[in-house]
């Protein structure tokens, strides 16, 4: 279990590596706090339909939302895995996790195609401008993490991944849970508050 | 390097993280059913369902940084450099969303009633006025048989290129309304005095299925139909008693700059 990774000296004592990790999730905050503002702010703006009471679906963006807490635990146990050098079990575990990630992204795509056809566009209202660029950076976020776990599952098959390499697994789980974390906002304030929303009319406390 | 190992020794167990998991799946479960109409229980709470889902959520977001990402059992410093983070990206949220929702939640009339005219700009408006009272003069269109004006919208600013127009009394007028943008639409509608603000919010409610003029106002004098890029819309209405009326473009937002006055003599 014990990291028996060398580690280089650092005056904070702890990994450049993972403190770096932290203060770009840190950042990503920012980031994700702006796009999920501008869409709190146009939120019952838009002058055109279709409004979000019309295409939410919020059972089905339930199920993708339980998909995404599934492949977050799925992590942790990569995590677990590689810390007690069980390399099959490292290896299976991440790549559930990158495939619960693309269930995820699966649900997504049915879900713009669904909302496109129904005439939910980028530039036709506010609407749809802040929520496909909010969901779809997300969905940007996760499809990267897709990609690094499955980097991972293969640096796995190759050996090269055990305890104490555990620190590149460990990483790509922050990110992972910290994508999951986004969601659990966007779920809540898209879906569960504003996803009822009718007709152009001003909500006061956005 | 003791730090990790001493820490690592506190990780969660399997089971552990299983019952943690099951505690963000019942969450999820709870928060479905606080919205789902089905369950009724949304009815009951009203508006109060949005701070016991934020904090349901809350809630969610703790756990997974928590034990999923080990904050608990990290260096604090970690934790601090991500919770910095977390509380900027919260308040430039807030300033965000103060900002815009401050003013009545709209900026916009806020700055169009405290608008101070940028000398250059104000110059060039002058100008632009002077000509148009010399157009006013040339052609008033005063006659006492059937009258025709044509307006017509500035290119793409957002602006008539008249700012006044006139008729008789009874007389016939037929207003023709140009639209040579490539991207607006616009209309015109013909107002009693200082009601275009509120015939455009009424329009903007009504939609575009109306022309964005609502059906039946009463302060609504005519109005032609909508004129997409490109094209034109005319109306013919009789010029109603001698008075100082509106002309107003009602498509969202258009008010504040497309606009002029119809005098009637
Ligand atoms: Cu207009």
């Amino acid at each position: 279990m014990a990291h028996a990774v060398e580690q280089e000296y650092t005056t904070t004592g702890l990994n450049h590596r993972k403190l770096l990790m932290w203060v770009f999730l840190g950042s990503d905050c920012l980031f994700f706090a702006s796009l999920i503002a501008t869409y709190m702010v146009y939120r019952g703006q838009s002058l055109v339909g279709p409004y979000p009471n019309d295409i939410i679906d919020v059972p089905v963006t339930t199920i993708s939302t339980f998909v995404l807490l599934m492949s977050s635990f799925a992590m942790v146990q990569a995590l677990a895995a590689t810390n007690a050098d069980n390399r099959k079990a490292t290896i299976n575990w991440l790549l559930a996790t990158a495939l619960l990630g693309s269930i995820f992204i699966g649900f997504q795509i049915v879900e713009f195609n669904t909302f496109k056809n129904e005439g939910l566009t980028l530039g036709g209202n506010l609407f749809g401008a802040s929520f496909f660029t909010l969901t779809g950076f997300h969905g940007a976020h996760v499809t990267l993490g897709i990609i690094w776990l499955l980097a991972l599952a293969i640096l796995g098959m190759k050996g090269r991944i055990n305890s104490k390499t555990a620190l590149d697994v460990e990483l790509c789980g922050l990110y992972w849970h910290f994508v999951d974390i986004v969601w659990i906002v966007i779920f809540t304030l898209l879906y569960l508050i504003a996803g009822f929303d009718v007709g152009p009319v001003a909500i006061p406390g956005g | 390097m003791a730090h990790e190992t001493e820490h690592t020794s506190h990780h969660p167990s399997f089971n552990q993280y299983v019952l943690i998991a099951i505690v963000l799946f019942a969450i999820t479960i709870v928060e479905f059913v606080l919205i789902w109409d089905t369950a009724r229980i949304v009815d009951h709470l009203g508006p109060s369902k949005i701070p016991l889902l934020v904090a349901l959520s809350a809630v969610k977001f703790a756990i997974v940084i928590m034990y999923y990402m080990h904050l608990k059992f990290d260096n604090r410093l970690l934790g601090a450099v991500f919770i910095a983070g977390l509380a900027l990206a919260f308040l430039v949220g807030m300033a965000l969303i103060a900002l815009f929702v401050g003013f009545e939640g709209n900026p916009r009339d806020y700055a169009e009633a405290r608008a101070l005219p940028y000398a250059e700009h104000a110059e060039e408006t002058v100008g632009g006025e002077s000509t148009e009272t010399n157009h006013e003069t040339d052609t008033p269109p005063v006659a006492a048989g059937p009258v025709a004006i044509a307006v017509s919208a500035a290119g793409e600013t957002l602006a008539f290129d008249i700012s006044s127009i006139s008729a008789d009394s009874g007389s016939e007028v037929t207003l023709t309304l140009d639209n040579p943008s490539a991207n607006n639409a616009h209309n015109l509608v013909i107002v009693t005095a200082g009601t275009k603000d509120a015939v455009a919010a009424d329009g903007t409610a009504a939609g575009p299925a109306n022309d964005w003029v609502s059906p039946g106002d009463s302060r609504v004098i005519a109005h032609t139909a909508l004129a997409g890029p490109g094209a034109s819309a005319n109306v013919t209405f009789e010029a109603p008693s001698p008075g100082t009326y509106q002309f107003v473009c009602t498509f969202p937002g258009h008010n504040f700059t497309m606009f002029g006055d119809f005098i009637v003599k």
